[in-house]
């Protein structure tokens, strides 16, 4: 078990570094400069423009502005080139601004995808399963923010709501019942366009799985000993169905980070996501580089997780 | 079972949770009905968000917009674009102008002369009726006083980069500089020296060695010796000076006196290496800002600038809070190193105390900013309580939000304009905006280096149609590079007319017929080049396909390519590498265009990267820039708006209209001295500007009755 | 299976050794009859695929009959089936089916030349995306799979590295540095091939035995490069280098292909771990064919479903993905209009032209559907598990 863990730590660091070497290098030799640099701006006169290169290490040979921006991430000193801000203070912001999305986003798919794949897979080939697929493959086929738009016109022209932001703006005075129930409207409409395709995903792998196990011969001994089917089907069969998905939760940890750039935009929601893509369109080489480098990190502490949990529910797996 | 009962209620409880919410969320009515609050704030949608709020820092539109409410200036523009004191009461422009003694020159009359002689000359000079020239009399009369500095000894350091080695190296110059004659002005006079060429001789001036007052040990180029002999000792020196009289009293928002030293602060914040300001260029020709006292500023340019008085409308910083003392305690207090603080990494940019009418309360990034009126205002509290700057960065939810009443303003596009204008809730208002759009001619390549070519190119576009369908009638023509609303602009000078037809009658005069396919050629040789432009506008991208077809109709083959942003001005623009670009530019109102037209600026990395070159546009360009006086500018900008219209080097399309819309129940609310508050319509300035008296503003419960009488 | 059962097995085949009743394609084509989604998924398919090659003839040229470029500011946001203004039209101007059938956009360009221009770009976009992710994928995954178990030597590795570094540097300009490395390279391969033709040079055991030793087995290598790749937040890491490079219609699709390749790495290296161990591998190695032979006619048919399924579902999410990039204002650039730019334009007309949004809207859905139900389809027929119950 630590012998595992031990190298699992250095394989992933060693990964880690390989991901910012690649990272660095397609963002520092892509054409373009970053807009602090613009020099069609005419106040920004050649000395001026050398004088943000150097404060911005960027007259440096390359190697030497990844040992910069490396050290400078570590000690915590990293900062934003648009504004000057910490860059994992930013960070660290818009992450508690994507968190309730995403902790409602991921709930909606969890809980909701079971009940459906499992059903789909009890009813396999009926009415209720074709439906089930047909709508799951509609929801991962729409461009997400063409549907974005159809629902926000929907409901705002139907509801006369307010569903744009964290919250309704100006009710500031409100008592705090309302404050809360108006955020968990606001988190509605973006966390289930989120949602969506992972419940379409999700639903059809929990309905293959189960199909998988149902096929398997304790199954059916199972009902051969005249088990109800609701006893088959639940207690035999999802338990062992679940064993895959025990792991799968590791491997959400990746999502805290990565938002969605396109439904953070729609509904003005302040999130990783639209930082990052707002990074990309300033050109702020330190946000960017941040986020891929926090990310790529939580992606292999997922993976990591997961393997350990594989570890915990799988009996059959020893190291 | 219960694992299945939690499998189904899970999700039904999830949801209902969620949808229940519905139920607690004021609809769009309730929230502007019932809310009184609401009335007293004003809420503006921004499709992106600042960066720092400092205005010595921050050069985008978003801070800026902040900056303006939250800081104050020593002066800006009124209604007529004209300057006004704002944290200035009053202001006097004036110059000292300084020439050398020429000891070798002779003087018609008096022959070679010492300083005094030559002052007495020159005191006697203006007495005298004997001077017939009136131009001389002018600029002697300006004259009131005349001063003899005596000659000085003195050593400098300079540093440069070698050229060939590229190391820094630092030299020692000798100066000694003979007697200098001082003549104080009452204003500012650009043809002075000029002029006196009339009564000292025609070379005085000009005949004036200032090398040979110069010892250097090192070897130095040409170019090098004729620029330290330029910087050094100058034959003629003109120092216009701007003194400014504060307005005593003007607190900042955390209640310190406004002050000359706050003035002298924020320069010198502009000028410190350490703060990286995008400003600097702006200040660089100030000499000094001196403090007279507590109330008056005295600034000296080193040379004749006129542009640089419109600097000064620029944001006065707290010198109290961000000076070296409060930033030493601020890193110390930050746990950073204080010897690379600088107000780059202050706090102070994301809470900014200014004197203007709204102080900073509150910023969430990428969510609202939330500014509050300032009740100690030097010209009293606006109306509205709050200010809200919304961030909203996608068009059409800004549109909802707008029609739902959640925000006060957004940016309309064109094609909403007619449907928005219909709508009885709202008022409109237009006006013409600050910058151009146009097709610019690489002047380096052919056959653009031919104004025919240039023209016909410009009246093969049909703009009017351009103005109509793509701009929705929200643009107008230009026929030049200034601003249209200001005085500068000749309004003589008539557009282009589409003519197709013409235009292949003059590439004809230029040696460009036609083919048997229909396609122009000249020596066999097709007409073709590529045309540019930069991905994420689509006015441009519209632009590009009409001006690509309109050509085509000509005969002519474009080529188009759509290229992002900094691929466009990199590798593009900078390089010059294009034929021909769809650009625009956003003007200031100083008519100074030598960034963009001097001929000195066509390098590699500079403005006029189509190339263009003219003697007398230069001329014009120059005096501008030195001329004080608004008549004199205006009749020089005429002239030069003629010559650049004639020469075409760019195909100047159109100005867009901007329409902002408004809530009918926004109006503007007086009250006079006797307590009597009126209401009256909000109306846009001359020059189009309907927020002028934004903090007259405020936001009536329901429509006042004379809003719907139109 | 249990001992009766097995028993039963094997009486079976002694009595009756039939050949199977149906051939594999026969048995494939009845499966697949069943799956009704997925034929119509395929039917979807096929109309999309025939308008986009149609769509290619009818639109390009120097003087098509769709004119997709064609720009009519006069008739700009015209809705659907409205019959073009002949007055303000020239002749050549007016539209070859003699209404706008879905309307006109903005610039009164019109829709279906644009939406049958868009088919094929839409088109290529997701096959050549699809196709460089499986090419990738399956040389990667493929060499990870056969030769997996070969290692590299230290002084390989040792010196691949050297000669990428030596490479860069000379590039980033640190000229005698990098040439020092290049030439010791060059030093090593002259010594190996001395070494190789046995010289007698004595060496210290120790430092060969080490450079000799392995270092890293193919296998792991390739899946590290691959645990490399998934680090990257997939839509992010597309939108980086996307807003980085100039815009153009190839840089969209290497970068799409070029950031999907690990799924298809991943299926095709299992495929060949267990089917390498399968005996008519054994039975062509023992025939002493060559590994090319054995890995192209032998292994890859066996192989090929799953990355069937994955390129058709990663057609479907190339689109898709293409459809986002031009929403934030990345996507492809003019000239060419794919689906997802006459989305993304089209959405800023919603109110005013509500078919510039729903006509490439509801378009891109059904083609993703139909794409997403037939690589379903195809996945429920090359089950083998699923095929025995039927």
């Amino acid at each position: 078990m630590l012998s595992f863990i031990g190298r699992s730590v250095v394989q992933k660091t060693i990964t880690l570094f390989f991901v910012s070497i690649v990272s660095f290098l397609i963002i520092h030799l892509a054409p373009g400069s970053p807009s602090q640099v613009d020099p069609l701006n005419p106040k920004f006169t050649p000395e001026m423009v050398e004088r943000f290169q150097k404060e911005f290490h960027l007259d440096k040979p390359l190697y030497v502005q990844y040992i910069y921006f490396y050290r400078d991430l570590f000690t915590g000193k990293t900062v934003s080139w648009k504004d000057n801000q910490s860059a994992l203070k930013k960070i660290w912001e818009r992450f508690l601004n994507s968190l309730p999305l995403f902790v409602v986003g991921t709930l909606i798919t969890w809980t909701l995808s079971f009940p459906v794949g499992i059903r789909s897979a009890i009813f396999r080939g009926g009415i209720y399963d074709r439906s089930a697929t047909f709508i799951s493959y509609v929801l991962i086929s729409i461009p997400g923010f063409f549907f974005a738009y159809v629902l926000i016109i929907f409901v705002v022209t139907y509801f006369h709501v307010p569903v744009i932001g964290l919250e309704t703006f100006g009710i500031g005075d409100a008592p705090a019942t309302y404050l809360f129930m108006d955020r968990i409207w606001h988190l509605l409409l973006p966390s289930v366009l989120g949602a969506t395709g992972g419940i379409a995903v999700l639903s059809r792998y929990v309905r293959s799985q189960m199909l998988e196990v149902e096929g398997q011969d304790y199954i059916r001994t199972a009902r051969a000993k005249g088990l109800s089917p609701e006893q088959v089907h639940y207690k035999h069969a999802l338990r062992n169905a679940m064993l895959p998905f025990v792991t799968m939760f590791g491997l959400i940890l990746p999502g805290l980070i990565g938002g969605s750039v396109i439904i953070e935009s729609i509904f003005s929601w302040p999130g990783m996501g639209r930082m990052a893509y707002e990074a990309i369109l300033a050109r702020d080489y330190p946000i960017i580089l941040t986020v891929n480098f926090v990310s790529a990190v939580l992606v292999l502490a997922g993976t990591f997780i997961s393997d350990l949990l594989y570890l915990v529910v799988d009996p059959r797996i020893r190291l | 079972m219960t694992v299945r009962r939690v499998l189904i209620f899970a999700p039904i409880l999830l949801i209902l949770v969620l949808l229940q919410s519905y139920f607690w969320v004021p609809t769009y009515e309730q929230q502007t009905k019932g809310n009184s609050a609401r009335l007293s704030e004003y809420i503006a949608g921004s499709i992106g968000d600042a960066s720092l709020l400092n205005p010595i820092l921050s050069a985008d539109s978003a801070s800026s917009s902040i900056n303006d409410m939250v800081f104050e200036g020593l002066i800006d523009r009124d209604e007529q674009l004209r300057f006004r004191g704002r944290l200035a009461k009053s202001w006097e422009i004036f110059e000292d102008a300084f020439f050398y003694v020429n000891p070798s020159a002779r003087i018609p009359g008096l022959g070679k002369a010492d300083a005094h002689t030559l002052a007495d000359f020159i005191k006697h000079a203006q007495k005298t009726a004997r001077i017939k020239d009136p131009a001389l009399k002018d600029s002697l009369n300006r004259v009131t006083e005349i001063a003899v500095l005596p000659s000085r000894i003195f050593t400098v350091s300079k540093s440069f980069k070698d050229s060939n080695t590229g190391k820094e190296q630092t030299i020692e110059i000798q100066v000694a500089a003979p007697p200098r004659i001082k003549l104080v002005l009452n204003t500012v006079d650009q043809d002075l020296f000029q002029n006196l060429t009339h009564l000292l001789g025609k070379d005085y001036f000009e005949s004036f060695h200032g090398k040979d007052y110069l010892k250097i040990d090192s070897q130095l180029s040409k170019e090098q010796w004729t620029a330290y002999t330029q910087e050094l000792i100058p034959a003629v020196e003109h120092n216009p000076i701007l003194l400014f009289h504060l307005r005593p009293g003007v607190k900042f928002h955390d209640g310190h006196l406004m002050g000359a030293d706050d003035v002298r602060f924020t320069y010198e914040a502009i000028m410190n290496p350490k703060n990286l300001s995008p400003r600097i260029s702006d200040y660089e020709p100030v000499k000094t800002v001196e403090v007279i006292d507590p109330l008056t500023v005295k600034i000296v340019y080193k040379r004749l600038y006129s542009p640089a008085i419109g600097t000064w409308a620029m944001g006065i910083l707290p010198e109290h809070l961000l000076d070296s003392h409060a930033l030493k305690k601020e890193a110390t207090r930050l746990g950073k190193d204080p010897k690379t603080f600088s107000i780059r990494q202050s706090t102070f940019n994301r809470h900014p105390f200014g004197c203007g009418p709204f102080k900073f309360q509150n910023w969430k990034s990428d969510q609202y900013i939330i500014l509050d009126r300032f009740d100690d205002y030097w010209e009293g509290p606006p109306n509205y309580q709050r200010y809200v700057y919304r961030i909203i960065p996608d068009l059409l939810t800004q549109e909802m939000e707008f029609y739902a009443g959640t925000i006060d303003s957004y940016g309309v596009q064109p094609h909403q304009v007619k449907r928005l204008k219909k709508d009885p809730r709202f008022q409109n208002f237009s006006g013409v905006a600050f910058g151009y759009t146009y097709i610019g001619y690489n002047m380096r390549r052919k056959p653009f280096d031919d104004p025919r070519v240039r023209r016909a190119l410009g009246m093969a576009i049909d703009v009017e149609k351009i103005i109509q369908y793509v701009l929705y009638g929200q643009g107008e023509r230009i026929t030049g590079p200034f601003v249209k609303q200001t005085d500068y602009y000749n309004h003589t000078i008539k557009p282009l007319v589409y003519d197709p037809n013409g235009a292949l009658k003059l590439l004809e005069a230029a040696g460009w017929k036609r083919n048997k396919a229909g396609r122009l050629e000249k020596n066999g040789k097709p007409f073709k080049f590529t045309l540019i432009t930069n991905s994420g506008n689509d006015l441009r991208k519209a632009v590009l396909a009409i001006a690509q077809d309109a050509w085509k109709q000509i005969g002519i083959d474009v080529y188009t390519d759509v290229l992002e942003w900094s691929v466009f001005i990199q590798e593009r623009v900078n390089k010059a590498d294009f034929d021909a670009l769809i650009l625009g530019w956003q003007m200031g109102i100083e008519p100074d265009l030598y960034q963009i037209w001097h001929s000195s600026q066509t390098n590699p990395y500079q403005l006029n990267f189509v190339g263009y070159k003219n003697k007398e546009a230069d001329d014009l360009i120059i005096k501008i820039r030195q001329e004080y006086n608004h008549n004199r500018q205006i009749e020089f900008s005429h002239r030069l708006h003629e010559i650049i219209s004639d020469e075409q080097p760019y195909t100047f399309l159109y100005v867009g209209k901007w329409t902002a819309v408004l809530d009918k129940r926004i109006v503007i609310k007086t009250v006079d001295d006797t307590g009597v508050i009126q209401y009256e319509k909000i109306t846009a300035t001359k020059t189009g500007n309907y927020n002028f008296y934004f903090n007259q503003w405020i936001k009536l419960p329901q429509v006042p009755s004379f809003m719907d009488k139109g | 299976m249990n001992l009766a059962e097995k028993k039963l097995n094997t009486d079976f085949y002694i009595e009756s050794p039939l050949p199977p009743k149906r051939t594999r394609m026969q048995e494939f084509r009845r499966l697949f009859a069943q799956n009704r989604l997925a034929i119509l998924g395929l039917f979807i398919f096929i109309l999309f695929f025939c308008c986009a090659v149609t769509g290619l003839f009818l639109t390009s040229g120097s003087r098509p009959i769709f004119d997709p470029a064609m720009v009519r500011l006069q008739e700009k946001l015209r809705p659907p089936l409205a019959k073009p203004n002949l007055d303000s039209l020239q002749p050549q101007e007016v539209p070859a089916l003699g209404v706008y059938l879905m309307g006109t956009d903005d610039l009164g360009r019109d829709v279906f030349s644009r939406m049958l221009q868009g088919a094929w770009v839409s088109l290529t976009v997701g096959f050549v995306a699809v196709g460089i992710s499986v090419l990738i994928g399956i040389f990667m995954g493929g060499i990870a799979g056969y030769f997996g178990q070969h290692h590299i030597r230290t002084d390989h590795v040792l010196f691949t590295l050297a000669l990428i570094l030596g490479t860069g540097l000379v590039i980033v300009n640190f000229v005698f540095i990098g040439t020092v490395l290049l030439l010791l390279c060059l030093a090593y391969i002259f010594y190996s091939l001395l070494a190789r033709h046995g010289s007698t040079e004595k060496e210290t055991p120790v430092l060969k035995a080490m450079l000799h030793s392995n270092a890293v087995s193919v296998d792991t290598l390739i899946m590290r490069i691959v645990d490399i790749m998934l680090c990257f937040p997939s839509f992010f890491l597309i939108l980086t280098v996307v807003a980085l490079l100039p815009a153009s219609i190839y840089n969209i699709m290497i970068v799409i292909g070029l950031t999907s390749w690990m799924g298809t790495t991943r299926f095709v290296r299992a495929e060949f771990l267990s089917l390498r161990e399968q005996d008519f591998v054994a039975a062509a190695k023992a025939l002493g064919l060559s590994n090319f032979r054995i890995i192209f006619r032998h292994i890859m048919p066996n192989a090929i479903a799953p990355v069937l399924v994955s390129a058709t579902i990663g057609i479907a999410s190339a689109i898709l993905t293409e459809a986002g990039l031009s929403f934030l204002g990345f996507g492809v650039p003019p000239p060419h209009a794919t689906w997802g730019n006459i989305l993304s334009n089209g959405k800023n007309f919603i109110f005013d032209a509500p078919w510039l949004t729903f006509i490439p809207g509801i378009s891109i859905l059904i083609v993703v559907l139909s794409f997403n139900l037939f690589g379903e389809g195809l996945r429920d027929v090359m089950n083998p598990k699923l095929k025995e119950r039927h």
